[in-house]
């Protein structure tokens, strides 16, 4: 099936060889995240080591609970480790930058400001050195790159949960930064906007010549096959690890539909199934 | 279905109908029952419709229209209310942001909440040398502690969603303020402006009646020992409907910025 010459991956490995070649974006080095419970000490996540090259897209998955996002936490600065370091761009993380860009999980835009505003107020405190005039055509072009233009007056309260997510995506690439954190960002979609979500995110990394480094928090094999280059499969927590790293060596761009008759993406679709179940039916007993 | 629909244009008008009837109708068998001690509304309304002709008429610090009156309380009550709300807004910012002055700053405040008002109104005679200047103190310390409870709950209510997108673009202490903290109590703020008004709507009538000189409060007592319970009755209704259209103003307020 492999060599079948039409669905074979040609350049597939030179292109993932190229990517790890390139200079390392995030350094996670023997990270450990524990709260105080009423209970007790509870440890998510215990001595990870993970290094995400620049470009590149990982996405961190697993099942619920199973400290997916308090490791993209460490990254993104908003959640302090127990024990390690976390190291973007050369620099220990100390807590949020605008280096990294974050998309909340349910989408944290501010309800009183307009969709506009809420970009604006972004922008205004990471480029403090701009002028005014500067900081709105920053807003103007993004809001314009997700298609939201129109609706640039209207509240977040009177958009649908796709147009949410843009306005948060747009958020986030609006202050430039290099590494793009998404913490289950489509989570709460329907299937039909989640696909078109997935095709604009890479069209936004690749307007960018794909230097943006993305990492993810999913529950979705499908979401993490077609978008990453790596998927990190988690434990379940308590004291959460890195299962395996699975390589996924899809020429890019990927095409939704063809993909998922590509030999690779049944592979590597059955290979996290098995990785993330271990049972398949109530008869696997 | 039109017929319906005109029923339920009408409905709210007929209720209104039907509770003034059922007020009028309580007031008219006690006055009956009373042997007319307690005016019917017929005579009140005579006395009411007087007061009303020329509510601004000065025939010197004892005689003034009821206007004068109405004016002279609304007067102290917003001096009052404005300061207290100066006070209390920015106080309540502070205690709902830091742990520190909530357990510093709350015991005051739960023992001097249940205090009446016009326990005050001594400590604001001394200050201000004026009963005058006490009746807006007693004032100002009514409108304190609602606001102030409210806006600190408002404060410390904010989701946590909202303080990581400050946290996570780096909002200054300012844009934080002004544009999550703020906009997010607003509208508890303004329900504690509201609870506050209210209260300080009831409480000035009881000031006025220690303080003497010129208000609705005062109106009232003064009625009473002319023995002109026409008035006394003309009076609550007209408090009442201030403190109603008091209210009503601040539900609109309410309304104005709530967002969803």
């Amino acid at each position: 099936m492999t060599s079948n010459p039409i669905t074979a991956p040609i350049d597939s490995a030179s292109e993932f060889h190229k990517i790890q070649s390139r200079p390392a974006s995030i350094e996670v080095k023997g990270i450990t995240v524990s709260f105080k419970t009423p209970k007790g000490v509870f440890t998510a996540i215990k001595d990870i080591d993970l290094t995400i090259k620049k470009g590149e897209i990982v996405a961190l998955i697993g099942h619920s609970g199973c400290g997916k996002s308090t490791l993209m936490g460490t990254i993104s600065g908003m959640t302090a480790p127990t024990n390690g370091q976390v190291i973007a761009n050369g620099a220990v993380v100390k807590g949020p930058g605008p280096d990294r860009g974050i998309v909340f999980q349910n989408y944290s835009l501010l309800p009183w400001l307009t969709v506009y505003k809420n970009i604006y107020e972004a922008v205004d405190s990471v480029f403090k050195d701009k002028t005014a005039a500067e900081k709105r055509e920053i807003v103007e072009e993004n809001l314009k790159m997700v298609n939201l233009w129109a609706h640039k007056d209207k509240l977040p309260g009177q958009l649908s949960g796709g147009m949410k997510q843009r306005v948060a995506i747009a958020r986030a690439f609006a202050i430039n930064p290099s590494i793009l954190l998404l913490d289950e960002p489509f989570g709460a979609l329907d299937a039909l906007t989640k696909g078109s979500m997935h095709i604009e995110l890479l069209k936004l990394w690749n307007l960018d010549n794909r230097n943006k480094t993305i990492v993810m928090v999913t529950h979705d094999i499908e979401e993490a096959i077609f978008l990453s280059d790596r998927v990190v499969v988690m434990n379940n927590g308590p004291e959460a690890t890195i299962k395996e790293i699975v390589e996924i060596p899809l020429p890019r761009p990927r095409n939704k539909k063809e993909i998922v008759h590509d030999p690779i993406y049944m592979e590597t679709h059955d290979k996290l199934m098995s990785l993330l179940f271990d049972k398949f039916s109530i008869e696997d007993e | 279905m039109k017929k319906l629909l005109n029923f339920q244009t009408y409905l709210p008008l007929l209720f209104g109908l039907g509770s003034t009837t059922l007020l009028l109708g309580a007031w008219w068998t006690v006055s009956l029952l009373t042997n007319n001690e307690i005016p019917n509304p017929l005579s009140t309304w005579t006395v009411f419709s007087e007061m009303l002709a020329t509510p601004f008429y000065d025939y010197g610090p004892n005689d003034k229209g009821i206007g004068n009156q109405l004016f002279s309380s609304l007067l102290r009550v917003f001096s009052g209310f404005g300061a207290g709300s100066l006070l209390a807004i920015p106080l309540g910012l502070l205690i709902g942001s830091s742990k520190t002055a909530f357990r510093l700053i709350n015991p005051i405040v739960q023992i001097l909440r249940p205090v009446s008002p016009l326990a005050w109104f001594p400590l604001g005679l001394l200050a201000f040398k004026a009963a005058e200047g006490a009746t807006v103190f007693i004032i100002f310390v009514t409108s304190l502690w609602p606001t102030l409870i409210n806006t600190a709950f408002g404060v410390a209510s904010i989701p946590q969603d909202h303080k990581n997108v400050a946290k996570a673009f780096g909002f200054s202490r300012w844009k934080y303020i002004t544009k999550v903290i703020i906009p997010y109590a607003l509208p508890h703020i303004i329900t504690g402006l509201r609870l506050s008004i209210g209260v300080a709507w009831m409480v000035i009538v009881a000031g006025e009646m220690l303080s003497g000189g010129v208000g609705i409060g005062f109106f009232v007592w003064d009625s009473w020992n002319a023995l002109s319970l026409e008035k006394i009755l003309s009076a609550i209704l007209i408090i009442g409907t201030v403190g109603l259209l008091l209210d009503k103003g601040f539900d609109w307020l309410q309304k104005r910025f709530a967002f969803s």
